[in-house]
């Protein structure tokens, strides 16, 4: 791939980029929606593709299971087959370690999983999971790396940051003799839990194997650790990665996480929340997210939001109709998966003029403002982003600051 | 704008002399003439049908109870021309005014043709002293109405052998709102036959030239018959949009001749199976297996439009399928989210250069078996569009010279050669049932639950698996 930084933030360690891969460019920072099984929930390629989305991501684990390698080889790889004709990144099945831990056994060699759907076992090594992601054909492709809930404690989070650097080991070796290297990107894993330590042994290991990757992604968080450990891991690990890396934080998918992981200096994130929660009934927006199951919006005849280019708000769907349909039709589920989806895009989007600009701490206030200013900023990130050199409080005398993750929801009034 | 779903065939609570029981996204509820006469005023849709009593109480109803369904659904229509009248001056072209939608009536009677001819003949029986104030200047109820629909759902359960309400589909089954005999067959089609005297009972004592619609038809050979039978105008696409809830892409064209033939049909897309009968199905389970490494578009009746244009047919040919499935297109623009995006090469002004693949038939077995609601939108588009050029293979042949001799003619070429037992559908909604069981709603929780229990089921012995 071509890396290339295009600018700087002065004050924090944001920055703008463009990675050139096999589908087209992308540029960075961005969001990557999640079609896990090669499809984004109930819309097409082709509106996925209309919503300015040119990253999606796709599932290891699930799109080996189905439809399988021989027919992905037969029809020319998922691109192909799901009708996307932009990039494509392929996790490689780690996270099913944690998620679907009920079913799965790990060794040295790889991972043993029973699966929950037919019950056949699936065996899953470094080397399987990149000759699944060879067939699939995925732009970047990741290392299968030993995956413990954040939530671990113990020698298991060490052991696993440590076998996790001989899978990437294995992974690269893999990986170069196929001949696919100049095609696919590989992207290297660092674990090591909440363990600064570990994280920062994980960090020394896989940046000495910076020549053969292409990319490193920061796993293992996102499992319902404390936010203000969360934040500090990232920094971390953002700090020491190389420039001249693209930096991805895996399972990041909140607004304010996104904008905190881009100021730390993070330039991809991806997760199933703004397209799951969209199926559930609740649209993003710039002052929060709405529960549009709330009777209160049963006679809003107004779109989600008048300033949103999606088709559902364009074309002037109502929250009222929305309100109506949201959980029953599967329309509303499109209707809102399309508005979530363009929104995440206009979040990063936003980030991205506003660093090329040398505004983003602007951008940065003015979002937390616009979104926590009713209900209190959360003190992980007035934390993490003073520690980049942007005080959220500055000129906010009445600013409430709330402990905790401080996540906003909507609550029914009438509770 | 309809106060039911004309599919739901479900039992209800009996309507009254001022009531129709509907069933709604918060359950049964009582809806007035009165309340429908304003929901509709408020809606303004082009075309409503006025509310009509059909028993939905379990059969056999009592001729008293028919004839109560006459009177009452005459009294409603005479009603909802009150609150026309009442609600707009009538304009001087007379009903309907502007600004108020346009009213049809259902054809009351169900299954017996004297009452379906009583209340026909009703509709233009000079209005009695009382009414023909009321509705002046009407001289008859049907001077008001703008045309007739009919509800098969009701005349195919009272002609049913057994009481198809007993035979309720699986509730998990989306959509259950039709209580579908178990076993299709000869039977069904049968009851087919037995419409045609039933629809010409009620509209043989009225003017012929009104709009006639017809709701949930189950096929194409059905929809050929009325028309052909009965000149039944428009129908509903239900049958088809429950095709693609049970993962059916459909695969035939009218008329017949129109389809590719083995000979001259030399690419990958499969036509659907023969059957015993030696007819051909009418479309594609796609979640059987034989479909899984089946990598050509979804019909085979039908061209996509990239190998149209690889053999310079032109994009708006009759002969492709135009659905986004089958034809899909690259979008024209896409949001452009900040000023460093990569702008998107200029579209070319000509159509044919964003013409992409079509979505393979083993790509929506792939969805359809992994519980995706893409599978979903991409088979209604598909199925949608098939009927659409259905539609207008009838329209083309009724525009022949003796077009009407050319349809007949048409339609028993079509019913030779496409199975109406429809055989398929039985097939695919088993399959689906299983893998709803599998993935649907609440599987992960079963699932773990047996993982718990033993090792029966899809739980693995991991020890012994490791090896």
């Amino acid at each position: 791939m071509q890396f290339e930084v295009l600018a700087k933030c002065p004050t924090t360690r944001a920055r703008v980029s463009r990675m050139r891969l096999h589908h087209g460019a992308t540029m960075l920072p961005t969001f990557m929606p999640v079609a896990t099984q090669a499809a984004i929930k109930g819309l097409t390629s082709q509106q996925v593709e209309s919503l300015g989305v040119n990253l999606i991501l796709n599932n290891t684990y699930h799109l080996n299971l189905r439809p399988g390698i021989d027919i992905l080889k037969e029809i020319g790889g998922a691109h192909k087959f799901q009708g996307w004709s932009h990039n494509l990144l392929t996790d490689s099945g780690g996270f099913q370690l944690v998620s679907l831990s009920k079913f799965t056994k790990i060794t040295e060699e790889g991972a043993l999983f029973a699966s929950p759907f037919t019950g056949q076992p699936t065996m899953l090594t470094p080397e399987e999971s990149i000759s699944i992601q060879h067939a699939i054909g995925a732009d970047i492709i990741m290392q299968l790396d030993d995956v413990v809930s954040s939530l671990t404690v113990g020698p298991r989070v060490g052991e696993a940051m440590w076998r996790t650097i001989r899978w990437l080991d294995r992974c690269i070796e893999h990986h170069q003799k196929s001949g696919k290297a100049g095609v696919q990107n590989l992207f290297a894993i660092v674990q090591g839990g909440l363990d600064h330590d570990l994280r920062d042994q994980c960090l020394e290991e896989m940046i000495k194997r910076k020549d053969r990757v292409a990319g490193y992604a920061i796993g293992g968080l996102s499992g319902g650790e404390e936010k203000d450990v969360f934040w500090r891991i990232i920094k971390q690990c953002a700090e020491k990665l190389p420039e001249d890396r693209p930096r991805y934080s895996m399972g990041i998918g909140f607004a304010e996480d996104l904008l905190v992981c881009v100021a730390l200096g993070v330039d991809m994130a991806d997760c199933v929340f703004p397209t799951r929660t969209a199926r559930f009934g609740v649209a993003l927006t710039f002052g929060g997210p709405l529960n549009i199951k709330l009777s209160k919006y049963s006679t809003d005849m107004t779109p989600i939001d008048e300033t949103c280019p999606c088709p559902t708000c364009a074309g002037g769907i109502s929250k009222a109709i929305l309100h109506h349909t949201a959980t029953l039709e599967t329309a509303g589920a499109h209707a809102l998966t399309q508005h979530n989806i363009v929104f995440q895009a206009r979040l990063m989007g936003g980030a991205r003029d506003a660093i090329m600009n040398g505004t983003f701490p602007e951008y940065l206030k003015r979002f937390f403002a616009d979104y926590f200013g009713d209900s209190g900023y959360p003190v992980w990130c007035v934390n993490a982003l003073r520690s980049v050199g942007v005080d959220l409080l500055e000129n906010a005398e009445h600013a409430k600051v709330v402990p905790g993750d401080g996540a906003k929801w909507e609550y029914s009034d009438k509770a | 704008m309809s106060a039911r779903d004309p599919f739901d065939g479900r039992e209800m609570p009996a309507n009254g002399k001022s009531h129709v029981c509907v069933y709604c996204v918060r359950g049964v509820r009582k809806l007035s003439p009165a309340s429908w006469n304003e929901y509709t005023a408020t809606c303004n849709p082009d075309y409503a049908i006025t509310l009509s009593d059909t028993p939905f109480t379990a059969s056999p109803h009592s001729q008293k109870r028919l004839t109560k369904s006459l009177e009452r659904s005459a009294a409603w229509l005479a009603d909802s021309l009150k609150a026309a009248l009442t609600k707009f001056a009538a304009s001087s072209d007379g009903l309907p005014p502007t600004g108020y939608p346009s009213l049809l009536v259902h054809m009351a009677g169900v299954s017996d043709p004297q009452a379906r001819r009583a209340f026909a003949e009703s509709l233009v029986e000079p209005l009695e002293t009382v009414d023909r104030d009321r509705l002046e200047p009407l001289n008859t109820l049907d001077e008001g109405v703008a045309g007739y629909v009919f509800d098969l759902v009701p005349i195919r359960m009272a002609l049913s052998a057994r009481c198809p309400a007993d035979v309720l589909a699986d509730p998990s089954d989306l959509l259950v709102t039709n209580p579908e005999p178990a076993p299709t067959g000869a039977g069904d089609v049968r009851h087919s036959r037995d419409f045609v005297g039933l629809l010409q009972a009620s509209l043989q004592p009225l003017p012929a030239e009104k709009p006639r619609t017809v709701n949930s038809t189950r096929s194409p050979h059905e929809m050929l018959q009325l028309i052909l039978d009965v000149g039944i105008d428009l129908f509903d696409a239900h049958w088809a949009q429950r095709a693609a809830d049970i993962g059916i892409a459909l695969d035939f064209k009218f008329p017949v001749s129109d389809a590719p033939t083995d000979d001259n049909h030399n690419d990958a897309s499969s036509a659907p199976r023969i059957r015993a009968n030696g007819k051909q199905d009418i479309g594609h389970n796609l979640y059987n297996s034989s479909y899984a490494h089946d990598h050509s578009r979804l019909a085979s009746a039908f061209l996509d439009a990239a190998s149209a244009q690889a053999t310079s047919i032109p994009p708006t040919d009759s002969s492709i399928c135009k659905c986004a499935a089958c034809s899909p297109r690259r979008p024209s623009a896409h949001i452009s989210h900040s000023a460093v995006d990569a702008m998107p090469a200029q579209p070319s002004r000509s159509a044919s250069d964003n013409i992409l693949p079509p979505y393979t038939r083993s790509y929506i077995h792939h969805l359809l078996h992994t519980h995706e609601m893409s599978s979903h939108a991409l088979l209604v588009m598909h199925n949608l569009a098939v009927l659409d050029a259905f539609f207008a293979g009838v329209r083309a042949v009724l525009a022949r010279t003796d077009g009407q001799a050319e349809l007949r003619h048409e339609a028993e070429k079509f019913m030779e050669r496409y199975d109406e037992t429809m055989v398929v559908f039985d097939e695919a909604k088993v399959e689906w049932r299983e893998v709803e069981l599998a993935r649907g709603k609440g599987r992960l929780a079963r699932e773990k639950a047996k993982q718990h229990e033993s090792t029966i089921g899809t739980a693995v012995d991991l020890e012994q698996a490791d090896s």
